[in-house]
């Protein structure tokens, strides 16, 4: 293992893989793919890359467009090991180079470890049910990983080294738009308490119930994925799971909440998470500090009133 | 616009997953096997672009272990034919064996003009075999798609990233990720369950689709599959009959006993 690429939608997360790629492989040559401009490129060198090329979105055409680029390149320097930041659009180029190269391609890895045997990775199935433990002895491994799995290496900007642009080439597909996304009204990822709602919820005028509870204890109000994306009573930022927000609140409370897997996955890092569910046996009361077994809309009425006394 | 193929996952409902307590391994004997969740949209998908195409054929395409029996499931949701791959070499594919057998099978049926997948399945959740299959058939990929629309063989798809929303143009053959928040998946009605049964299921093999057992092999060797220890109390404040103001008292008791409230 000697030769590692970084390919990154951002800077800050690129500084993160490099980290990442120097802690499995001290002396590994790093080269790193940012999207960015010369200056994103510049950054990664100074964050611990050998070698840095700089991928800027394409006005006309799709960021994933450099694939092709990047598989030709892959395929003429072996590099032994890619980590790719875990959104969207690297994530559509991560499995289409692990296509090209016919390589295996772990998503959201963890705890990767080079040994004689090859490398080993943790992945997660179920949504964070389980966790799964791969091994693969393939010339090249791609992984894509979270933005704080590492803590970036200290800037260095004495540091030096080569920086390019990588070619795009002709791409079929035409970007005939782009709306940036809208501001964030409500911050879950960094609430202390936040209160979720779940399809139990049967009626938009019942959130109001939701809001008043959170609002006297102090919390962010969150939701399952079909409360914000089916039904849109919610905008999309509040939706917590696999796809949607993560969050580490001291206190988690779960109204009307199934508990499926891809939920779990966002609250799982939860100090405390109390369920308040009708169904006994919902996966959100089993994976629950405590819980009542309640009507929610009751339970929020009783525990309104105990907590304004 | 001659075929619509929609790939679909048959899975095993992780609502009914045990973890054994001693052992952290998963007892998925109460599983049943259904359609992954996310395909559902994906074939509702495929039904609407059907409807705008005006005549295109849309078919369901599958593989893996017991897929034969996941045919009338998947035809009650629209396509008017499933293709699928049964065999128990697939049992545990990952996303790049499972891309091949599908890439495979939508060139042996040939003509397919747009491929939808969905964003991924609901014991993997990989994200890998839209963009696999579109590399491996060197067609473009569009992924995280939220909305299509069609005119001729043109289609314009919105796809929703971190930093915002993107709206693209592109020709067919194509192949689509589309995320849930695309269409919603209407549950199949009772005429459509029936006409089912009426609708053709055609088995393919792997050597009918020219793939070596060598093929297909996995590209990495699994060594556990384990469930992380839990420290979830899961105390139930309902417990013995308590009231529902007796648990809310017990709750917040504890919960300023914590310091939560």
């Amino acid at each position: 293992m000697s030769d590692i690429w970084v390919i990154a939608e951002n800077l800050p997360w690129a500084a993160t893989l490099i980290a990442g790629a120097a802690s499995i492989k001290n002396d590994a040559k790093i080269t790193a793919f940012v999207n960015g401009d010369e200056a994103a490129a510049g950054g990664a060198i100074a964050a611990g890359a050998a070698e840095a090329f700089y991928l800027p979105l394409p006005a006309n055409a799709v960021w994933e467009g450099y694939a092709p680029a990047l598989s030709e390149k892959a395929r003429a320097e072996k590099p032994d090991l890619i980590l790719l930041s875990a959104s969207r659009r690297c994530r559509d180029v991560a499995a289409q180079l692990a296509a090209t190269l016919d390589a295996p391609c772990f998503s959201e890895g963890k705890n990767i470890t080079v040994s004689g045997d090859g490398v080993t990775v943790d992945t997660l199935l179920y949504g964070g049910l389980a966790i799964k433990n791969s091994v693969t002895s393939a010339s090249t491994v791609l992984v894509t990983m979270g933005a704080k799995d590492f803590d970036p290496l200290p800037v260095d900007a004495s540091r030096d080294g080569p920086v390019s642009a990588l070619r795009l080439a002709d791409n079929a597909i035409a970007v005939t738009g782009r709306k940036p996304r809208a501001a964030q009204t409500v911050d879950l990822a960094g609430a202390l308490k936040v209160v979720g709602v779940g399809r139990g919820v049967s009626e938009e005028g019942d959130l109001g119930l939701a809001r008043e509870l959170a609002q006297a204890i102090g919390a962010e109000v969150g939701c399952t994925r079909p409360i914000a994306e089916f039904f849109k009573w919610m905008p999309e930022e509040c939706y917590i799971g696999i796809s949607g927000q993560q969050i580490k609140p001291q206190l988690y409370l779960a109204l009307g909440v199934s508990g499926q897997a891809q939920h779990y996955f966002g609250i799982r890092d939860a100090r405390t998470i109390v369920s308040i569910n009708k169904d006994k046996e919902s996966l959100m009361n089993a994976n629950a500090d405590y819980y009542i077994v309640a009507d929610w809309k009751e339970a929020a009425q009783a525990l309104l009133k105990a907590v304004k006394k | 616009m001659k075929k619509i193929a929609v790939c679909y996952k048959w899975v095993l409902n992780d609502a009914d997953i045990r973890i054994n307590e001693n052992t952290r391994a998963l007892d998925m004997e109460k599983c049943k096997p259904q359609v992954n969740e996310y395909d559902r949209n994906g074939l509702e998908t495929g039904v609407k672009l059907k409807e705008a195409s005006g005549g295109a054929e849309l078919v369901g395409i599958t593989c893996g272990l017991n897929t034969e029996s996941s045919t009338k499931d998947a035809l009650s949701r629209g396509p008017d034919a499933v293709y699928y791959l049964d065999d128990a070499i697939l049992e545990s594919s990952d996303s790049a064996t499972t891309s091949k057998v599908l890439a495979g099978m939508i060139r042996s049926l040939g003509d397919v003009d747009v491929v939808i997948c969905s964003e991924g399945s609901s014991d993997q959740y990989a994200q890998q075999v839209g963009p696999r299959i579109a590399a491996l058939l060197q067609y473009p990929s569009v992924s995280y798609v939220s909305a299509v629309s069609l005119d001729g063989d043109t289609l314009t798809l919105d796809r929703k990233l971190e930093d915002g929303a993107e709206t693209v143009t592109v020709k067919a053959p194509v192949v689509i990720s589309v995320s849930p928040d695309v269409c919603e998946a209407p549950i199949p009605s009772v005429k459509q369950i029936l006409s089912a049964k009426k609708k053709p299921a055609a088995a393919l093999t792997l050597a009918g689709i020219g793939l070596s057992a060598d093929a297909v092999k996995p590209l990495a060797a699994i060594n556990s599959v384990k469930a992380p220890q839990t420290s979830r109390k899961a105390i139930n404040l309902s417990e013995g009959g308590a009231s529902l103001d007796e648990a809310v008292g017990k709750l917040v008791k504890q919960l300023s006993t914590d310091g939560l409230l």
